[in-house]
C-alpha cells in the first residue's frame, strides 16, 4: 500500500471538531488513528483535543473507537491497567493508545509515563508538543523552550526544554521516535513501527506548532514544521531495540532563525538568546551523531 | 431525565461541529494543473481532500478554509477563493 | 471444608482478596499495609492465584491502574493507608462517580504531621465524601469475610460502588488472632459470577466514550444516581450479610450491631473499628456494676445508617461517641457529627463527643469503663441541660508524672 492509500483509511475521529484553523495536533490524531485502526481505545487527557471535542459532550462520543478522558496526571497509568485487563481477556491485538499533550506527558503526567515504561507495558503512547499548555492559555510547560513567550513566562521562558524523547529512551523501552507532520510518510511509518511493537512500551514524540499559541499564519502550518527539522531545532529520529538513527537527515541545516524568526512566541529574543540556542541545537545534533555510531555498531561501543 | 444511564458515558452518537461554517474563503483544485502528488490530502487537518481513482476533489463541509493545501501544492493548483457572506 | 488459622489482619486481608478471584491488582506498598502486597504477589509468584498485579510506582498509579483495568471489565482489588490513600484521591474521586465496583482494604493509619505510623481512622474518614462505601472491621475475621462480601455488594446492578474495608493499622494488621479461611468452593458459590459492566466498558467491540465533557444538568442527574445507589446499599449490605450467614454461618449484623442495648439502657458508647472489643469488655463489668449501659458498633459509615443509629440510640439519656480522630473546625471526632446528624431532632439524649487513641495510642477497657461513667453522668442531668452542647472529653492513659 502507497502512502496515499493509507492515508485514505477511514478516519476515527470525529469530522467536525473544535480545533484551530490549520491545527497541526488535529492533523497528527487523525493520521495516527488512520493507521492504528478500529481494533483499539484511545485515551485523550484534558488538553487541546479533550477540549476540542474528541471524547465527546454529553452522551456522544468524538470518535468512532472506544475513547476516554484519564486524568491529566495518569494516562499512562489508565493504559497499563487497560493493557492488562485486555490481556488476561485475549484481546492482546487491541491497541491501547494515548494522544497526550506535551502538559500530560512531561510536567503532571509525567510519573506514570515513566512507571510505565518502566514496567515495559505494552501502549502506544503519542505525546503531541505543543511547548505549553495551549488549550488552557498557553501557559508554560517543561516541555517549552528556553527564551519562549507564554502566558506564564511573559519575558521569556529561563529553563530549556526537557528532552523527553531522550529520556523515554534511556527507559529502555523498544521502541521511541520523534515526529512532525511535515514528514508524513516519516510519522506514518514510524506509528506503523510503533503498532506492530509487541515487545513493550512505544513512544512517539510529534512537535506540533501552534497556530494560536506560537503566532504564524495558519496556512504556514507545515511550513513551519519544516523549518524546526530543516534547522535541526527538532531532529526526526528513532531508537529501534536500543539502536539510534536518523530517519530525516539534516546535513545542511538552515539558520535557526529561520525558524525562531517566523513564530510570534520568540519576539523577544535577542541575538545571543538566538547563538544560545543555536549551539544547544548544534549539541544536541551531534550527541544523536554519537548515539548513532554507538548503538549501531556494538564492537565499536565494546572498545570505547 | 435526561439521560437513562446512571454514568457519563456516550453511547449515543458522533458529536460533531459544522466546522464548515468557519470558512471565508474556498480552496478550490484546478484539475487541469494538479499532478496527483496528494501533498495536499497528506497534510490536510480536517480530512477534507479525498482521493477516487487518483483524481483529488476537497469535500467542503468540514473544512475550516485554513489554506495550508493551497500554501503546499507544489504546483499552485489549488486557490483560496474569497466568497461572498451568505 | 474450611480451616482454621492464626493470622494477622494483613494476611486475612490477602486470603480475602485471593478468595474472590480478582484479575487484576495494583497496590503500592506502605506501613501498615505492606504484607498484604506481599503476600499476594507471593500467590501470584507461587501460581496459587491466577491473577495480574501491577507493580506500580505510588498509590495514584494503583488507582489509576485499577480504573483502566475496571473500565475493560476486570474484577479488581488494592490496598493502601494514609498518605497512600491521600496521594490517590485524585483518581480516587472518580472509581466511585464512574461506579467502578473496585474492593479496597485500607489499614488505618494517622495523617502526617507529625511523623507517625500508627492507628487511627482519620485518613479513610477524611475521604468519605468520595462517593466510595466504607465499612470497619473490628477483628481479623471480620476483615476477611467482610471483603468477601464486599466483592458482592459492590457488583451488585443496585449499587455498582467501590468499596473500602477498613481496618486499624497494626492493632489488626500486624496482631495475630484465630481466623476461619472458608474454601475455595464455598467463595466461589457466593461469589458465581465475574464482573461484567453493562453500564459502562471501554470495548472495541462496543465503542462508546467513556467520561465525556458533561453539562451540568446532566452532571446533577448522575449524581443523583450515584446517591440513590448509596441508599439502596444499605438493604443490600443486610441482604449480603444473610446470605453470608446462610453459607459460612458466620453473621456481622448489618450496618450497626448493638451490644447489650436494652429497653432499660441509660448510656451507650459508640465505637468503630477494633476499639469495640475493649468497649465491650468496659460494658460488661460496669454492667457487673450494676450499671444499664451498652455499646453501639458502627460497621458501615457509608452509606450512613442513619435510621438504625438512630432506632438504636434516641430515647437513650446519654449517648457518648468514641473517635478516634478529630474533625478540624467541630472541636469533635468525625463519628460524633454522623451521629448527631442522625439524631437530629430527638430531645432528651445528651450527646458526648470523645476523642481517643490518636497516633496509635491504646484505649484501654479502663479508659471505656471511665468514658461510659462520665456519660451516665452527663445522662443524670436534667432534660434540658442533656440538650446543651457538651464538652470535648480527650480520653487519654493516665500518665506517670502528671496529667494526660
Amino acid at each position: 500500500m502507497n502512502i496515499l492509500e493509507k492515508l485514505s483509511a477511514p478516519d476515527m475521529i470525529s469530522p467536525g471538531i473544535s480545533a484551530c484553523v490549520g491545527c497541526n495536533v488535529e492533523l497528527t490524531l487523525r493520521t495516527v488513528m488512520r493507521i492504528v485502526g478500529e481494533n483499539s481505545v484511545l485515551a485523550i487527557p484534558p488538553g487541546c483535543m479533550g477540549g476540542v471535542g474528541v471524547v465527546g459532550w454529553d452522551k456522544l462520543s468524538g470518535a468512532r473507537v472506544p475513547v476516554f478522558f484519564p486524568l491529566l496526571t495518569n494516562t499512562a497509568s489508565m493504559l497499563s491497567g487497560l493493557r492488562l485487563a485486555y490481556d488476561r481477556q485475549g484481546k492482546t491485538d487491541t491497541h491501547v493508545v494515548a494522544f497526550a499533550g506535551d502538559g500530560a506527558s512531561v510536567d503532571a503526567g509525567f510519573q506514570a509515563l515513566s512507571g510505565a515504561a518502566e514496567r515495559n507495558d505494552r501502549i502506544l503512547y503519542v505525546c503531541y508538543d505543543n511547548e505549553g499548555y495551549m488549550n488552557t492559555g498557553y501557559q508554560r510547560s517543561a516541555a517549552t523552550p528556553k527564551g519562549a513567550w507564554t502566558s506564564t513566562t511573559p519575558h521569556g521562558k529561563l529553563q530549556v526544554k526537557k528532552d523527553t524523547p531522550r529520556i523515554m529512551a534511556d527507559h529502555r523501552i523498544p521502541y521511541v521516535a520523534t515526529c512532525s507532520p511535515a514528514y508524513i510518510a516519516d510519522l506514518v511509518a514510524k506509528v506503523e513501527k510503533a503498532k506492530a511493537n509487541r515487545d513493550g512500551f512505544s513512544y512517539l514524540h510529534v512537535l506540533t506548532p501552534c497556530v494560536s499559541g506560537w503566532g504564524f499564519p495558519p496556512e504556514q502550518s507545515i511550513e513551519i514544521c519544516r523549518a524546526s527539522v530543516q534547522t535541526r531545532y527538532f531532529p526526526l529520529y528513532e531508537v529501534d531495540h536500543g539502536q539510534y538513527r536518523i530517519t530525516v537527515d539534516v546535513p545542511k541545516p538552515r539558520p535557526l532563525k529561520e525558524y525562531v524568526g517566523r513564530l510570534k512566541k520568540f519576539r523577544q529574543t535577542t541575538d545571543s538568546d538566538l547563538a544560545e540556542m543555536q549551539t544547544l541545537v548544534e549539541r544536541q545534533w551531534h550527541e544523536l551523531i554519537a548515539l548513532e555510531r554507538a548503538t549501531q555498531d556494538p564492537e565499536m561501543a565494546r572498545a570505547g | 431525565m435526561r439521560s437513562e444511564y446512571i454514568v457519563p458515558i456516550g453511547p449515543d452518537g458522533i458529536y460533531e461541529i459544522k466546522t464548515g461554517t468557519w470558512r471565508t474563503t474556498d480552496p478550490r483544485i484546478d484539475q487541469d494543473v494538479c499532478i496527483r502528488c496528494g501533498v495536499c490530502l497528506m497534510h490536510c487537518p480536517v480530512g477534507a481532500v479525498k482521493r477516487e481513482e487518483g483524481r483529488f476533489t476537497i469535500d467542503l463541509e468540514y473544512c475550516k478554509g485554513c489554506g495550508i493545501c493551497a500554501h503546499e501544492c507544489p504546483k499552485g493548483a489549488i486557490t483560496m477563493e474569497g466568497r461572498l457572506s451568505a | 471444608m474450611s480451616h482454621v488459622e492464626v493470622m494477622n489482619g494483613n494476611r486475612a486481608a490477602g486470603i480475602a482478596a485471593c478468595l474472590a478471584r480478582p484479575d487484576v491488582i495494583a497496590a503500592y506498598p506502605i506501613t501498615p499495609q505492606s504484607s498484604v502486597v506481599e503476600f499476594i504477589s507471593r500467590m501470584i509468584a507461587e501460581g496459587k492465584l491466577d491473577a495480574k498485579i501491577c507493580e506500580v510506582e505510588s498509590e495514584h498509579s494503583a488507582m489509576s491502574v485499577l480504573e483502566g483495568a475496571s473500565l475493560a471489565g476486570a474484577r479488581t482489588f488494592s490496598a493502601t493507608s494514609s498518605q497512600g490513600l491521600a496521594l490517590m484521591y485524585e483518581p480516587y474521586f472518580r472509581a466511585s462517580t464512574l461506579r467502578l465496583p473496585i474492593v479496597m482494604a485500607i489499614a488505618n493509619r494517622e495523617m502526617i504531621s507529625p511523623q507517625t505510623l500508627w492507628a487511627s481512622a482519620q485518613d479513610s474518614l477524611s475521604v468519605r465524601d468520595a462517593g466510595w462505601m466504607q465499612f470497619y472491621a473490628e477483628d481479623n475475621q471480620e476483615i476477611l469475610d467482610t471483603l468477601l462480601q464486599a466483592f458482592r455488594i459492590a457488583e451488585d446492578s443496585r449499587v455498582l460502588l467501590p468499596i473500602n474495608v477498613c481496618y486499624d493499622g497494626f492493632y489488626l494488621s500486624h496482631m495475630s488472632e484465630r481466623v476461619v479461611v472458608p474454601d475455595a468452593e464455598e467463595v466461589d458459590a457466593f461469589l458465581p459470577d465475574g464482573y461484567d459492566p453493562e453500564h459502562i466498558v471501554l470495548d472495541p467491540d462496543r465503542p462508546m466514550a467513556v467520561d465525556p465533557l458533561t453539562n451540568g444538568d446532566l452532571l446533577t442527574e448522575y449524581r443523583a444516581k450515584h446517591l440513590a445507589a448509596q441508599q439502596a446499599a444499605l438493604q443490600v449490605i443486610e441482604e449480603v450479610d444473610a446470605a453470608f450467614s446462610n453459607a459460612f454461618g458466620r453473621s456481622w449484623d448489618g450496618a450497626v450491631e448493638p451490644y447489650r442495648i436494652d429497653e432499660g439502657c441509660q448510656a451507650i458508647v459508640v465505637t468503630l473499628g477494633s476499639m469495640t472489643g475493649a468497649g465491650r469488655e468496659a460494658v460488661d463489668r460496669l454492667r457487673d456494676d450494676g450499671e444499664a449501659v451498652g455499646l453501639l458498633k458502627i460497621r458501615a459509615v457509608r452509606p450512613f445508617p442513619a435510621r438504625e443509629v438512630r432506632e438504636q440510640l434516641a430515647g437513650v439519656p446519654a449517648v457518648g461517641v468514641v473517635d478516634r480522630n478529630v474533625s478540624f473546625g467541630w472541636n469533635t471526632g468525625i463519628i460524633y457529627q454522623e451521629v448527631s446528624s442522625a439524631l437530629y431532632g430527638v430531645q432528651g439524649t445528651a450527646r458526648i463527643p470523645i476523642i481517643s487513641g490518636l497516633g496509635g495510642e491504646d484505649i484501654t477497657v479502663e479508659m471505656f469503663e471511665d468514658a461510659l461513667r462520665k456519660i451516665l453522668v452527663a445522662g443524670r442531668l436534667s432534660s434540658e441541660r442533656r440538650d446543651e452542647t457538651p464538652e470535648t472529653i480527650w480520653l487519654r492513659q493516665e500518665k506517670e508524672g502528671g496529667a494526660a
